[in-house]
Order: C-alpha cells, then structure tokens, then sequence
C-alpha cells in the first residue's frame, strides 16, 4: 500500500498513461540528443524504414486475431521476393507480371500453412515452425546454399516500388498506409472482422454460432502470407535482388508490434491501430539510437531491453486499466 | 457406419506409434545406407553433439510442466537458448581476462539467475505471456552478450572445459556423465518431491491447483529460475562442443529445442510433453542430422526433413487423439 497520495497519483497516471509517456520520452530524448531527429526528412525516414515491417506485422496482426501464430511471415516475405526476381529476370515479365507471380509465391506459404493447421490439425505455432524450416531448407536448395539472385537492370516500374514517390510520398510509405487503410477496414469496421476476432476469442462458441471457422482460417493464412510477400516485393526492389532467408529478421519485431499493440486494446486484442502503434514505436526507437552514433552491438543490445521494457509496461498498463482481461 | 470398438482402439493405438516407428525407420535406413552409422562410436559422438541440446530441453520441459502444454498461452521459454549463449560468453570473456573459472562461473551463474527471475517477474507479476515474454527476452539477452564478446568468436582451451569433451570417466565421457546426473537431479526435483508434484498439479489443471490453495504463481516462476539454470549449465557444454564461445550458436540452439521438445510429446503414452521425451527428442534429432549428413545428402536439405519431421510426427499423434 502506498503511503502518500501523491506518489499513489504518480503510480496510476502511469499505469493508466505509462506507454504514450514511454513513446513521448524516447522521442524527446532522440529530439534533444541529436535535433537531425525532429527535422522533416529523417521523420519521414522513420515512416519509410518502417514500411516493410509495417506489412509484415499487418499479416501477423491478422493471423494472431483469429487466435494463431505465424512463425513463417519470413519465408512469405522471401518466397513473395524470389518469385518476382525470378519472374522479371528469367521470364522477362513486367513489373504488373511480377508484382503477381510474388504475390502468388507467398499465398502458396499461406496454403501450406491451410493444410498443415487444418487438414492436419497441428497447432498454428507447430505447423508454422515446420514451414518455416522447410520454407528455408527450399530457398537454400533453389539458391545452391544462399547465395543471393540480383537483377541489375530491373524495370524502372518495379524499382518504383520502393525508391519511388506519388506526389512527394514514398511509394512503400504508400503501400504501406493503404494497406492499413484495408486491413483497419476488414478486421476492426466489418463483418469478416468481427467474425475472426470471435474466433481467435471463442473459437468454440464461433463455430455453434455458425462461422465457417476453417474456411476463415485458410483465408485468413493466404491473406496474411501475400500482405507478407508485397513487403517482399518492396525489399527485392529496394536492393535489386533477392536474398534468401532475408525475413527472418523481421519475424521477432512484428511480433513484438503485434503484442504491443495488443496490450494497447482496452480488451487485449490485436489490432490493427495498435499495430501501427507498435511498429512505429520500434521505428523510432531504431532510428533514435542510430542518430546516437553508438557502437552496432550497443544499439542491438539497447533496443533488446527497451522491448522487453515497452512489453512489459504495455501489458501492466492493460492490467491497470482492466484487471478481468486474463 | 459399424465401427468394431475394439479394433478401433486398436488402430488408434498403432496410428500413436507411427511417430517411433518412423524415427526407427528413418534411422534404421540410415544405418544400412552409411555403414559406420550405427556403430557404438559413432553413436557416442552423436550423444555428445546433442548435449546442450538436451539440458535445454530439460530446462523447457520443466517449464511446460508448469505452466501447461499450449504452445501460445501456456508454459513455453524460448529465452534458454540465449540464457545458455550469455553463459558461455561471459565464461570465455572473464576467462580470456585470467580470472580463475570458478569465478568466471559464479558471476555466469548469477547473470542467468537473473535472466531467469526477470521472466518469472514478467510473466506471473505483470502478467505477460511466457510465449511473448522469453522472446523478447531471448533477443535483449543475445543483445547484451554481444555487448559482452563483441560478437567476436572467443577460443576457450581451460582444462576443464576440454575435459567435458574429451576426458572419460569408466569409459564413458565426462560430459555425458555430468548431463545424466543433472537430468537425474531435475527428474527427482521434479517428479519425486513435494515441489515437483505441486508443479505438475499447478500445469496440469492451472484452476484446480488454484483451487486447492497452490501458489500457481511462484511454482511456474520457479520453473523459470530452474530453465535459467539448466541455461547455466548448458553454457559449459557450448564452450566445450564448440572450443569456445562463437555468435549465432543460439538461433540453432533455440530452433532445435522447440522441435525436440514438442517432438517429444509424440513419444509420451498421453502425448504430453515431459523431460524424457524431450531429451529423446533431441538425441533423435541429432542423430538423424548426423545421419543424413553421413550419408552424403546435402545440408541444404536438413531444414526440410526437420520440419517434415515435425509435420509428420505432430500430425500422427493429433490423429491418434481423434482417434480415440
């Protein structure tokens, strides 16, 4: 028990507003540390580097509302990238032709994943663990052991995706919000979204209120894995060439935006506003600590804690405000 | 459409061996397409190669018993690998610095003690979910022992630490005897105790066990602290399996440890996971790496046996449970 009101005050302005002081806190430090942070450009930077993560943890928002996980975001993401070198530099597609045959590359992740969770009935964490084992295993078999395929003179379309601008806006920063704008529209603003979140809440109760949970599920894991591939697609076109096993990387932040952004709801649920939330954050935090200058494994270190730290502020905030979520 | 019950059961019961018997399989066609395969040698080798695979195995297993068998909201650690990582980096770095291994230990010991109370904290204070918790644990953890070594790979000849990979004891190696008496305390720990029988009521039926005024809370975050320890341990096999502490061993570490785990529960009469059938697990995965790599088959192809692996032996036993 607390002794003082005050710091009782202190305690629950915090529990009740304890991430968005976080989030004002870092940004003030970056801002005072080094003022290139606050300029325009770099802020747009945040936004631009954080595209691709963006979409990745769209999929993975929408796979953990209907109650799963998706350890293969990864393999989506370069399955959805392989194809569309491949596509350009070997078949000599368009970029229209190319952008598909991504696409289709990753729903093919996503169907595996369909089959794996529900024709075999191995759990989503299980069977996208396997995926993503034998996802990698493909990819270093095509690519005779990892080694990259570059496409020097791809079609100034395709590069358009990533170093491209629509009126002065970045194309990926683009693709990026229009494809919030949808998933923020399906998932939180309709039916279909209503009907995955009672399923990933109750899945149970779903299916005696009469929701085709399975047909949902496999939906739901293609969606997930094309959104994952776009992202491929945009970093393909950044870098002119795919490398295999690339994704990974961004498996462990979009989970962590994902359950940030969860923690944010009032009743604990991914959601896509919260995941925009989150993504945004470890943005910043990333390009924050960068504009420090600090040594590479520091800021790798650094970003480690402050992760673990906004988690577990997040989460402990969610208790304050609703102590009967479990 | 008349179904014979008996026989039904029957079949059901065969479906839930299928998971050995295509391990037994897989081994046995193995054995007869390499030919040094199945001697007592080689079979010691691929023993000592999963050492540190096993203890965290262990360490999660214990974890799982605490805190139930759903993969997403239940008992999971995946921050061992990084706990056992953080171990072997300090140990080489103080090492390097001529401090005597005994306190190179003692300070290691203390860091994953750490490690292991701050996701007990998160998880049962907080209220976090383990899955979500130890991951992003897993990551500040290998973010701090690259601080520690640089991310420099670090040579570690300290006899002792040799000694877990060379020296013999009756003729068995040393390292396998110290695993088997660490797995031997954690199965008494656990399943010969008060302590262990309150740990497996408080996973089996996490109300019931609240019900019957368990402290579900602190029997889950003990076995957090226990999973660090093993973590602990398993720095020492790093450190002698690969001559020292090297960046990256843990994202294997952790990968192979998932899939032994739960591979595990397929050999498990109610198809739980349980420690033996995780430190089974791994010595099995081991072997058929080994295995595979032996026969000549190209390494790229070790990912997708794995995880056909894991499909097949999931799949079988989630079959069996429909069955009966």
């Amino acid at each position: 028990m607390e002794t003082s009101t005050s710091t009782n005050m202190i305690w629950v302005l915090l529990q009740r507003f304890g991430f968005l002081l976080v989030f004002a806190a870092f940004f003030g430090l970056f801002a005072v540390w080094n003022p290139v942070f606050l300029q325009g450009g770099n802020l747009l930077n945040v936004i631009e580097g954080s595209a691709v993560l963006m979409i990745i943890a769209l999929g993975m928002t929408l796979i953990v509302a209907t109650g799963g996980i998706d350890l293969s975001v990864g393999i989506a993401l370069d399955f959805g990238a392989a194809f569309a070198v491949v596509a350009l530099k070997s078949y000599g597609m368009d970029w229209f032709g190319a952008a598909c045959a991504g696409l289709i590359g990753g729903s093919i992740v996503g169907l595996f994943n369909a089959i794996l969770v529900i024709g075999l009935r191995v759990s989503p964490f299980l069977a996208t663990l396997s995926t993503f084992f034998i996802g990698s295993s493909v990819q270093r078999i095509f690519t005779n052991g990892g080694g990259p395929i570059s496409h020097r003179r791809m079609p100034e379309e395709f590069r358009n995706l990533a170093l491209g601008d629509i009126y002065g806006v970045p194309t990926e920063a683009v693709i990026a919000t229009v494809l919030v704008v949808l998933y923020f529209l399906v998932l939180e603003r309709s039916i279909w979204g209503r009907r995955i979140h009672a399923m990933g809440m109750q899945r149970s109760a779903a299916i005696v209120a009469g929701i085709r949970v399975n047909r949902i599920l496999i939906l739901c894991f293609i969606v997930a894995s094309m959104t994952c591939a776009a992202g491929g697609l945009i970093a393909a076109a950044n870098i002119r060439m795919f490398t295999p096993l690339s994704g990974f990387s961004y498996l462990l932040d979009a989970i962590a935006a994902v359950f940030v952004g969860a923690a944010l709801h009032p009743r604990g649920r991914p959601n896509v506003l919260g995941t925009v939330a989150g993504v945004l954050f470890l943005g910043m935090v990333a390009n924050g600590l960068n504009l420090m200058g600090l040594n590479f494994n520091t800021k790798d270190a650094l970003q480690g804690i402050i992760l673990v730290s906004a988690l577990a502020l997040a989460v402990a905030q969610q208790r304050a405000r609703n102590p009967l979520v479990s | 459409m008349p179904i014979n019950p008996v026989r039904h059961r029957r079949i059901s019961e065969i479906i839930g061996y299928l998971p050995l018997i295509i391990f037994a399989g897989v081994l046995l066609y193995i054995g007869l397409s390499a030919p040094n395969f199945l001697t007592f040698r080689n079979l010691e080798l691929i023993v000592m190669q999963s050492l540190p695979v096993v203890l965290v195995c262990a360490g999660l297993g214990v974890v799982v018993m605490a805190g139930g068998d759903d993969v997403v909201s239940g008992g999971i650690d995946l921050s061992i690998p990084a706990t056992a990582v953080l171990s072997a980096g300090i140990i080489a770095v103080m090492l390097t610095q001529g401090w005597p291994l005994i306190v190179c230990g003692i300070v290691a010991f203390f860091a994953c003690i750490i490690v292991g109370l701050l996701n007990a904290a998160l998880v049962t204070r907080i209220g976090m979910t383990p899955l979500l918790t130890t991951l992003a644990m897993f990551v500040a953890v290998v973010g701090v022992n690259n601080v520690i070594t640089s991310s420099r790979r670090i040579n570690v000849d300290h006899p002792l630490i040799v000694a877990l990979r060379a020296q013999d004891v009756l003729g068995i190696p040393l390292g396998i005897v110290v695993v088997v008496v660490v797995l031997a305390v954690i199965y008494f720990v656990t399943h010969q105790t008060r302590w262990g029988l309150h740990l497996q009521a408080a996973g089996g039926s996490r109300d019931a066990a609240e019900i019957s005024g368990l402290p579900v809370r602190r029997l889950f975050g003990q076995s957090f602290v226990l999973a660090a320890f093993t973590g602990f341990i398993c720095g020492f096999f790093v450190l002698a399996r690969g001559s020292g502490s090297s960046p990256g061993v843990q994202d294997n570490l952790m990968l192979e440890m998932v899939l032994a785990t739960f591979l595990g529960a397929a050999f498990s009469a109610r198809r739980v996971v349980t420690m033996w059938g995780a430190v089974l697990g791994a010595v099995l995965v081991a072997a058929i790496s080994i295995g595979f790599k032996s026969m000549g088959v190209n390494v790229f192809w070790t990912g997708l046996i794995k995880g056909s692996l894991i499909v097949v032996v999931v799949a079988f036993a989630a079959l069996a449970r429909r069955g009966r």
